[in-house]
């Protein structure tokens, strides 16, 4: 008796870790409307937009996100145009300047702390992934090439 | 010795320094380096490896002596107490140019002068050039022009646009930044914002602003009607009077119109600056060579290099005196102009192709900018 209650225990249990791991499978598995999948769009071309502005030094968006990118009047964009000669697709690699292995973002660090003589900005924080964004969509298309000097 | 000669030689001691010194087999140094790029198409193309590098062109000069020139240009000066990195690189140009032995009988200052078109920026870079006590023509970049559509530059500078004669060859400044179309109106932006536009390369908002425009062709025309078709003409514009890549403005609008008026002479040579970077093309008999900035190098466009175009070395960002010059330009008896980059620290050619500018960037795709498709505006420099 006292067996049969443990296995009704224990069958129970196992419906249940299988009934909740279905149905979060099937909400893997549901269709991507047509609106969720602008909202992603939505949401990734704002980020563009905020790394567009930054990119392009502009000063009401860098005082919202508490960024000092330049001191000298130097924007990312006045070297970089398109955000052309930045080459996403090549990182991570051994940058010269840096001297060590580095990733994008340590490398938008080194432009924003040297040429243009700007305050570092946290690696993770809001800015630099926008400025992340703006860059890999400028270059969308251009193929993987990690490495390459 | 009279005084300034003296000055000029001490400059130059100065200046030249220590160093490396020229290699006697090729005839060139690695701080100053000649850019021969083309004896003329193929037979340029065949000499590729040790004859690269002037722009030899071919002018009838006749029994008139040589001279040289120099070009400065794009310094694109901010206030003093706001960079002061593009002020020591003017500084230093200015010095070199008043320095050289023989002397230039002129300079020509390709327009950029100052960043963003303030008073403040044209009166320090009119302070600067005061260093050169040459003769000194100016043509305007769009730079100096669109904060007050160019009362304080004419003030400083007389007319965007002119002409004179000198030892047998016609010299012509044309104003290739002051036609572009009114994107200011209608959208009341403040004289600020219309700068802060058309100071953003690759921005959409300012339009094909590079023009010569339909009043200046005329005048283009009149000017060298005169001329005897065999005799040398030297053109200096800011922007190419070709298409190189228009979404940077680098081109005039109307260059095919300015090709067309000077298709008749034989010898026809364009120095531009605005691209900051090595560039030589030629189309029919006129001859463009691209000028370095002062202030920091443009990496090449994604298309429309000239395929005449040895790319110019792969700047370091790290090196502020990386990448940027100015140029003297010798005119021989001989009937040839020599157009010698002077580019500090390094030289000036990618020779190998991990060196170079253009194969650098052989594997990106690029896309323009879309914060300034919307209205209102984005980034406008408020």
């Amino acid at each position: 008796m006292k067996l049969t209650r443990i296995g009704l225990v224990a069958l129970g249990a196992t419906l249940a870790v299988l009934v909740l791991t279905t149905s979060r499978a099937a909400a893997h598995k549901a269709k991507h409307t047509p609106e969720q999948l602008k909202v992603f769009e939505e949401i990734f071309m704002e980020q563009v937009k905020v790394g567009d502005l930054l990119f392009h030094g502009d000063e009401a968006t860098q005082k919202k996100l508490d960024v000092r990118l330049s001191r000298t009047g130097m924007a990312c964009a006045m070297c970089h145009p398109f955000a052309s000669d930045v080459h996403p697709h090549e990182f991570p690699k051994f940058q010269e300047q840096i001297a060590e292995f580095a990733t994008l973002r340590d490398m938008i660090n080194w432009c924003i702390e040297k040429p243009n003589e700007g305050e570092r900005i946290d690696p993770d924080s809001k800015a630099m992934k926008a400025l992340e964004a703006y860059v890999y969509w400028s270059n969308k298309g251009s193929s993987l090439d990690p490495g390459r000097h | 010795m009279d005084e300034n000669q003296r000055e000029r030689d001490e400059l130059r001691k100065e200046l030249e320094g220590g160093g490396e010194r020229p290699d006697r087999s090729l005839g060139v140094t690695r701080r100053v380096f000649l850019h021969r790029s083309l004896l003329a198409g193929a037979a340029g193309a065949a000499t590729y490896g040790w004859f690269p590098l002037v722009n030899t062109l071919d002018l009838t000069l006749g029994a008139q002596a040589g001279f040289k020139f120099a070009w400065v240009s794009d310094t694109h000066l901010y206030p003093r107490d706001v960079n002061t990195r593009f002020v020591e690189k003017a500084v230093r140009a200015m010095k070199e140019v008043q320095a050289m032995g023989p002397p230039a009988d002129f300079l020509i200052f390709g327009g950029d002068l100052a960043q963003l078109g303030d008073p403040v920026e044209l009166d320090l870079g009119n302070d600067l050039l005061k260093e050169v006590k040459l003769k000194k023509v100016f043509i305007p970049g769009e730079h100096d022009w669109y904060l007050d559509l160019g009362a304080k530059w004419t003030k400083l500078f007389g007319q965007p646009n002119w002409t004179f004669d000198h030892k047998g060859v016609r010299f012509v400044g044309l104003d290739t930044v002051s036609r572009g179309p009114d994107y200011w109106t209608a959208k009341k932006m403040t004289p600020k914002e219309r700068m802060g536009h058309m100071a953003t390369l690759d921005g959409s908002v300012a339009g094909a602003w590079a023009g010569v425009g339909r009043d200046q062709l005329e005048w283009l025309n009149r000017t060298v009607s005169g001329w005897p078709k065999d005799r040398p003409i030297v053109i200096f514009s800011h922007n190419p009077l070709y298409e190189y890549y228009p979404p940077w403005n680098f081109w005039v609008r109307d260059w095919r119109e300015v090709q067309e008026i000077l298709k008749p002479f034989g010898s026809v040579t364009n120095v531009h600056g605005h691209t900051h970077q090595v560039l030589y093309n030629e189309i029919g008999k006129m001859r463009s060579i691209g000028m370095l900035a002062t202030s920091w190098p443009w990496p090449y466009a994604p298309t429309g290099v000239p395929a005449l175009t040895r790319c110019m070395t792969r700047a370091d960002p790290g090196d502020p005196f990386d990448g940027v010059g100015w140029s003297r330009l010798a005119m021989s008896s001989a009937g040839k102009v020599e157009n010698e980059y002077v580019m500090w620290r390094k030289d000036v050619l990618g020779e190998r192709e991990v060196d170079s500018g253009c194969a650098d960037n052989v594997n990106q795709i690029l896309q323009s900018r879309v914060a300034d498709r919307e209205w209102p505006y984005y980034g406008a420099y408020k």
